[in-house]
């Protein structure tokens, strides 16, 4: 019985809060700019207004664009219930589940694709293309910080890949996952969120032609991976699994927080990146994570 | 007893389906399926756990005497053969039917037979002699199967190249096998690890079976030949036939020692594959040239698993090398069924349109909504992502990669580069499959050739829809597999017989299970509550456009241009561009051309030299007789020189 509560009480967490961190990064960003912005249940109130609209299907778009997002969002939170919650635990935990955690990941991008290129539209196109070949450098930073994670604990199950943490490349590794949560979440310096229309958008341009309910899945499941990205960013950093329950409970919240701040302080300080310079950054979060690698190799041996 | 008449059975039907395929189609038809039923049945009694079947006759040839053997190792890949000749030959029913192709039908329903039945000899010969033979005719019926279209010059120049590039992988072979029965005295092969010196013989048994399995850099015949072949042929080649060379290897890593670096060459060999075989196909614009540099991706992700299963063996049989070779025997049975269902599906796409190239299709979806799904299904599937067949290989030799780099050994330095290696690898066949699907499928039709396309038949879905199902069992019932695999595993390093599934497949198995339920619930919920809040259907927005046209599309060139910038060093990109000028701009175009860099930059310049040199030397031959006595004098003046210098 107890088990189904907790299962119940994780898919709370991801479902019910996720969509609170974007919100969050919206009040920075008013406050840096010294505006009021919108409230911080923004997204809550997007969602439910959405959820009871019609939709308005392309002329060329084929049932594969309303099953686009709702593969994408299952994926996405798939994946999210595979990742411990500090002392919350995890659903479901076996050796091997982190790779899997990466490919649903994948699985999500594959069908956002499908369904951007759906609509025969060049804008789609365009966004479609950027990011499943931005992908391609994120994914070996990616597979490099699992490499990390794994090497450091000696394990591949998430749940205990994440309880050492701290290992000494921790700082060189945050660096690298924070490069791509900001890539992977169409974040600046990578992406601009706020606007919709431009062509040299990544992530938000493919979703130009959902609306309704498969346009709330597609926003909540981005929020959803979001707060899977920080959850993981801070587990890597953090050793909230030594810490005792309350005291962990805390680090994880604060931690998420720190994340969202820092993205909202990210978006209000500089500016999106030209486009020749993104495979630039994305090399450079590799190569972090590839430093991360060596520090936690050599740290094995030693 | 039974396995006697079993096989017997399978090599008279196919004979006499080979010897009735020109006349009686469905005779053929029916003879082909007996036969394939007949190796399937031995392979997977092989598989079950029944003893291995050898057998020896008393008749000889080239006065050898016959010697047959069906182990683990070769029932695995004959179940394949025997799969993908079937539902190739249902499918060719309607693809390359006596009505259109009255002049080649019969010849590829005769040489298909032939070519499934030497495909299974070279998997039963336990006699080097033989295996030679049967592979001769196997390489030589695919050749004649790949120029069924022999009007076409591509085609005939394909089958050249092929012909050609599989000589020189035979010219291997011979080298292996006389020097192994050189150096044992007889050309009966079998288990001889305790023969160290026969080691070094692993080099050119590498070269020989790598020229036939697509290994980069040698894989230089297999895209243009799996292009042009008629699509079926394309399957059982790219699905099945390069799977030979495989066989190959890793029959002969396991009966012979292999040298110490044997696991690191072949693994730096299949990470480099993996990564510029996918770099490769997402840069094609040809659907069927795309799918086959995709082989060369996937053999790749075999030859991975297969260095890090030799890396393992060599390191004290470790768990980790058992892992990653279950993993790539896992995915010699998923990239034959899912790849033979793409090329089925391409197939059924050239049927339509005519055309093989993505830059003129477009919106096929609604006229061929079959063949659209199944290529969807074929495309997650090859991109290794769950809840799907290709996963479960890909993640068993994720597995052993990890854990071969979480053991800190000195293997570690090349265990971590295969590793990210392969995670590019999947991030790229993502593209690259996306590229294909959408491409070809989706949007709005870009030429006046996808206006009439229309949906295959049942002769060709109903082969798609079975392999579909073959890769669906694997996905969601892993566990059921795995004594399959774990016959050749033991076959191969007795060290690794028996036991658990060194992963935990069976959760794995429940969680694509549960994945693929909810996927499915959540589309059709997602589907009925659009339904319920009312569909509209509008022009696609485009940013405010109010008459977009199909060819403001991205095309498939556009979509692939950013990643192939990052890979021109090796992909060697040829662009044409002429811009419009003047006000009233006569024309411009834009033709881009991945040339196959390899064959195109190394082994043409390097044909050229040997060509000029040639004719350089046949001037020299002119018939007049003072040259000639000038030739001697030279010839017998280095003689003597040598003489006098090796003297001194």
């Amino acid at each position: 019985m107890s088990s189904i509560l907790e299962f119940l009480a994780r898919l709370a967490v991801w479902l019910l809060l996720a969509p609170l961190l974007p919100g969050i990064i919206n009040r920075v960003k008013a406050w840096v700019a010294g505006r009021r912005g919108p409230p911080v249940l923004q997204l809550y109130y997007d969602l439910a207004r959405l959820w009871r609209k019609g939709v308005v299907l392309s002329t060329l778009a084929s049932p594969g664009f309303i099953a686009g997002p709702a593969v994408a969002w299952v994926a996405v939170l798939a994946a999210a219930l595979l990742l411990p919650l500090g002392p919350l635990g995890t659903s479901l935990s076996f050796r091997g589940d982190v790779i899997l955690l990466v490919y649903l990941l994948a699985l999500a991008r594959f069908c956002t694709a499908w369904a951007a290129l759906e609509t025969g539209s060049a804008f789609e196109g365009m966004g479609a293309a950027r990011e499943v070949s931005y992908a391609v450098l994120a994914e070996a930073a990616v597979i490099t910080a699992v490499l990390t994670l794994s090497m450091q604990s000696g394990s591949l199950v998430l749940s205990d890949m994440l309880v050492p943490a701290a290992g000494t490349g921790a700082a060189l590794l945050a660096v690298g996952l924070f490069t791509v949560l900001l890539a992977e979440n169409c974040r600046v310096p990578f992406d601009d969120p706020n606007t919709h229309l431009e062509l040299t958008m990544i992530h938000e341009v493919m979703v130009l032609d959902h609306s309704g309910p498969p346009f709330a899945a597609v926003l909540h499941g981005a929020s959803m991976k979001l707060l899977l990205f920080s959850v993981l960013l801070v587990q890597a950093m953090v050793p909230v699994g030594k810490l005792p329950e309350s005291a962990a409970v805390a680090a994880l919240i604060v931690g998420v927080l720190v994340v969202t701040v820092a993205v909202g302080l990210v978006e209000s300080l500089t500016a999106r990146a030209a486009f020749r310079r993104v495979p630039l950054l994305l090399t450079t979060a590799f190569l972090f994570c590839v430093f991360a690698l060596l520090v936690a190799w050599k740290g094995g041996t030693a | 007893m039974t396995m006697d008449r079993l096989i017997l059975f399978a090599i008279l039907l196919l004979v006499a389906a080979a010897l009735s395929g020109a006349w009686l189609p469905r005779l053929w038809l029916g003879l082909t399926l007996a036969g394939t039923a007949a190796f399937l049945g031995a392979a997977l009694w092989t598989l079950g756990g029944s003893a291995e079947w050898d057998w020896r006759s008393g008749f000889e040839l080239g006065s050898e005497r016959v010697h047959l053997r069906l182990d683990a190792i070769s029932a695995w890949f004959l179940a394949l053969v025997a799969v993908v000749g079937g539902a190739g030959a249902v499918y060719a029913r309607e693809y390359w039917p006596d009505g259109e192709r009255p002049e080649s039908a019969g010849r590829g329903r005769g040489w298909w037979s032939v070519l499934v039945l030497f495909m299974g000899l070279v998997l039963l010969c336990a006699n080097g002699l033989h295996f030679l033979m049967a592979w001769e005719a196997f390489a030589l019926s695919a050749y004649f199967l790949i120029t069924l279209e022999r009007e076409r010059p591509q085609t005939r120049a394909a089958g050249w190249l092929y012909l050609a590039a599989s000589h020189a992988g035979t010219l291997g072979l011979f080298a292996f096998f006389s020097l192994l029965a050189a150096r044992t005295g007889s050309w009966e092969l079998g288990p001889m690890r305790d023969h160290p010196e026969l080691a070094p013989l692993f080099w050119v048994a590498l070269f020989g079976f790598g020229v036939k399995a697509g290994m980069f850099p040698l894989h230089i015949w297999l895209p243009s030949a799996h292009a042009n072949a008629p699509s079926h042929v394309s399957a059982i080649m790219s699905g099945v036939a390069i799977k030979m060379g495989l066989y190959g290897l890793v029959r002969f890593s396991g009966w012979l020692p292999v040298p110490a670096g044997a696991g690191w060459v072949v693994l730096t060999l299949g990470a480099a594959s993996a990564v510029l075989g996918a770099a490769f196909a997402l840069a094609q614009n040809d659907l069927k040239r795309l799918l086959a540099y995709c082989s060369v991706e996937n053999m790749g992700v075999i030859l991975i698993g297969l260095g890090v299963g030799l890396l393992g063996a060599a390191n004290g049989n470790t768990a980790w090398g058992r892992v990653a070779m279950a993993g790539a025997m896992l995915h010699v049975w998923n990239h034959g069924l899912f790849k033979s269902l793409l090329f089925f599906g391409a197939g059924s796409v050239l049927h339509a349109t005519g055309t093989r190239e993505m830059s003129r299709m477009g919106g096929l979806w609604r006229s061929m909504p079959w063949t659209a799904g199944l290529f969807a299904f074929g495309s997650v599937a090859i991109s290794a992502l769950p809840p799907l067949n290709g996963f479960v290989s890909e993640w068993l030799v994720y597995l052993g990669l990890f854990d071969a780099a979480a053991s800190h050994a000195q293997v570690a330095v090349v265990i971590v580069p295969a590793t990210i290696a392969l995670g590019v690898t999947g991030a790229l066949a993502l593209a690259a499959f996306v590229k294909a699907a959408a491409v070809v499928f989706l949007g709005a039709g870009r030429t006046q050739t996808t206006a009439h396309a229309h949906e295959c038949g049942w002769w060709m879905r109903v082969p798609m829809l079975g392999l579909a199902a073959a890769c669906t069992f694997i996905a969601l019932a892993p566990v059921v597999v795995w004594p399959f695999i774990q016959q050749p595993l033991a076959a191969w390093n007795p060290a690794w017989r028996g036991g658990q599934p060194p992963a935990p497949l069976a959760t794995l198995g429940g969680v694509q299970a549960a994945l693929a339920f909810l996927v499915a619930a959540a589309a059709v919920a997602l589907w009925l509550r659009a339904r319920a809040n009312g569909l509209r259907r509008a022009v696609t927005w485009d940013c405010g456009y109010a008459a977009p046209t199909a060819r403001m599309q991205y095309t498939g060139g556009s979509f692939s241009a950013l990643a192939v910038g990052w890979f021109a060093w090796v992909l060697q990109p040829q662009r044409r561009l002429r811009w419009p000028r003047g006000p009233f701009p006569r024309r411009a175009d834009h033709v881009e051309r991945i040339p196959e860099t390899v064959l195109e930059r190394v082994i043409g310049p390097l044909n050229d030299a040997v060509m000029a040199a040639s004719a350089w030397v046949r001037q020299r031959q002119q018939g007049h007789l003072p040259d000639y006595i000038l030739y001697l004098v030279a010839g017998l003046a280095a003689i003597g020189a040598l003489v006098i210098f090796d003297n001194m």
